[in-house]
């Protein structure tokens, strides 16, 4: 497909403007997409993102059964970044942004990655480990002076926190303000012992 | 110490520099754009203390600085020589910076995302980056757990990074090849592939100094060594055939090719004014010319530096005061007086 500005250039990057909830496709090649303004799309172009689809409404998100109001109210409990907001930015605001906003737009990301499952490097020390050095070892092995209830106040954030991913998952809001509560706690009685 | 693009390596011709970048976010904080001045602060200082002894082990020594400590000409100039991005040039946050003394590597904390790892070197030298980017990835995720998903991967603040986090780019010098009608749709076939092509100087059509970037479009689902190695195969596939193009005009038009070139040095060494623009079309010619043998100095010397030092904010740098338009341009020459060898 040939750029819609120039008519020169293959297309290769699409953006999908949606206006009050209708959507609106548009094809343009890099070089004309540069030079119009896309807001914070600018940046984007001028620094390290290669030709990346990425451009707000291509992450507009998908028919689904909800009405568009019902989209409107969506919010990650955890950053505030809201269905609009994620919308015209395509920026996630938090980790949690992903459960709240990735299961809405998956199509989308299907367009932007080709395959949503990723196969690549995972991280080599995660929770355990990181338990360890938060209570101050600052090395691989447990230290014996360690003191056992910050580390299991530490396990039991991460449960907390994993059951909160759940419940946003599920957009079950009342469970995750909840778990969000105790998180508190938790982290606050933390840092009290130290 | 020569910095990074001070080097030279021709062990491939046409490719001029590789670069991996990786990017990572804390899991205990939210991602920068939604955190206050306090949390930023905060979080900048917990990371440049956990990573304060960064490097020693293998002897390598880095550098930390609050960007907003920096003077904003300098944080031109640092991006000009492809430290920092658009996005920490203008960023107003708590942000900072580890940067290894020649620059080749740099640690950027809190712009688009908590942690921006990035290794520059001269050369085809994907591979051999992406292991010691992994090094230093796992370095900071022993001391700071990462925002991971099983399914997503590293969670990014865009969703163009999301997964590996991972882009591998590569720069070469496309003279001829871009020249040719068929090159635009060369570019679109690497897009099939996967892999973007991009100018990396230059408005609207043109591209001064014919450097492209090719980079890996997609980020998730693909594993690091295959993303490597889809910018990897687009850039010898490109080189390759800028090589071919390049020996055939050798065969066919070598006068016409030699004339350029010395033409072309013999404005870059006389010129009392240069703008960047010419300036990086003759020395574009130069690269060619060296690479063909068209053309000898008396000392090995990196063109691409020369590029990187004929940048306006680099080129400030060198004054002790503000330069206008017509005073960068001849300060530009001048630079390039002084640092092209003679023949
Ligand atoms: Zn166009
Ligand atoms: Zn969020």
């Amino acid at each position: 497909m040939l750029c819609e500005k120039c008519k020169i250039r293959d297309a290769n990057i699409q953006y999908t403007e949606v206006i009050n909830g209708t959507k609106k496709e548009h094809h343009f090649c890099a070089q004309c997409a540069k030079e119009m303004d896309f807001g914070v799309y600018a940046a984007i172009f001028d620094g390290e993102f290669p030709l990346g689809k990425l451009l707000s409404g291509l992450l507009g998100i998908e028919d689904t059964d909800k009405g568009p109001d019902k989209l409107h109210q969506i919010l990650c409990p955890t950053c505030g970044t809201g269905y609009d907001e994620f919308v015209r930015d395509s920026r996630f605001g938090c980790a949690d942004c992903y459960s709240v906003f990735g299961p809405l737009m998956e199509d989308s990301l299907k367009q932007l990655h080709g395959n949503l499952i990723h196969t690549g490097k995972t991280p080599v020390y995660q929770r355990q480990d990181y338990m360890d050095l938060r209570s101050g070892t600052g090395e691989h092995e447990k230290d014996s002076t360690e003191d056992p209830n910050s580390a299991v106040n530490y396990e039991e954030i991460f449960q907390w926190n994993a059951k909160l991913k759940e419940a946003l998952r599920f957009e079950d809001y009342e469970t995750a303000a909840v778990c969000r509560d105790k998180i508190k706690e938790l982290k606050k009685g933390n840092e009290a012992d130290a | 110490m020569l910095r990074w693009f001070e080097q030279k390596d021709t062990g491939r011709p046409g490719v001029i520099s590789s670069r991996i970048r990786l990017v990572r976010n804390w899991q205990d904080y939210r991602f920068p754009s939604t955190l206050d001045e306090k949390e930023s602060g905060e979080m900048v200082r917990s990371l440049e203390f956990g990573l304060k002894d960064l490097g020693k082990d293998e002897g390598h020594n880095f550098e930390f600085a609050m960007l907003g400590d920096l003077e904003e000409l300098d944080r031109v100039a640092l991006k000009e020589r492809r430290v920092l991005n658009s996005a920490a040039v203008s960023n107003k946050k708590p942000a900072g910076i580890f940067i290894s003394e020649n620059e080749d590597t740099g640690i950027v904390l809190n712009c688009d995302d908590h942690i921006r790892i990035q290794l520059l070197q001269m050369g085809l030298h994907l591979e051999e980056l992406w292991e010691r980017a992994g090094k230093i990835d796992d370095y900071i995720n022993e001391r700071f757990a990462y925002a991971f998903d099983d399914r997503y991967g590293y969670l990014t603040s865009f969703p163009t990074n999301m997964g590996t986090g991972l882009r591998a780019s590569v720069v070469v010098h496309l003279p001829m090849l871009s020249q040719g009608k068929k090159f635009q749709g060369l570019i679109s076939d690497m897009g099939r592939f996967g892999a973007s092509v991009r100018g990396v100087y230059g408005e609207r059509d043109e591209n001064f100094g014919s450097l492209y970037e090719i980079s890996n479009q997609k980020t998730l689902g693909q594993t690091e060594r295959e993303i490597i190695d889809t910018v990897t195969k687009a850039a010898i596939q490109l080189t390759n055939q800028e090589l071919q193009v390049r020996k055939l005009s050798l065969q066919r038009h070598r006068d016409e090719r030699e004339d350029e070139v010395y033409k072309s040095y013999g404005v870059l060494k006389y010129s009392r004014r240069l703008t960047s623009r010419d300036a990086m079309i003759f020395l574009s010619q130069i690269m060619a010319g060296l690479a063909d043998g068209l053309i000898h100095t008396e000392e090995d010397f990196s063109v691409y530096r020369l590029m990187l030092g004929i940048q306006p904010a680099n080129l400030q740098k060198l004054s002790d005061r503000p330069l206008s338009k017509e005073e960068l341009d001849g300060a530009r020459a001048e630079f390039i007086r002084r640092e092209l060898p003679e023949l």
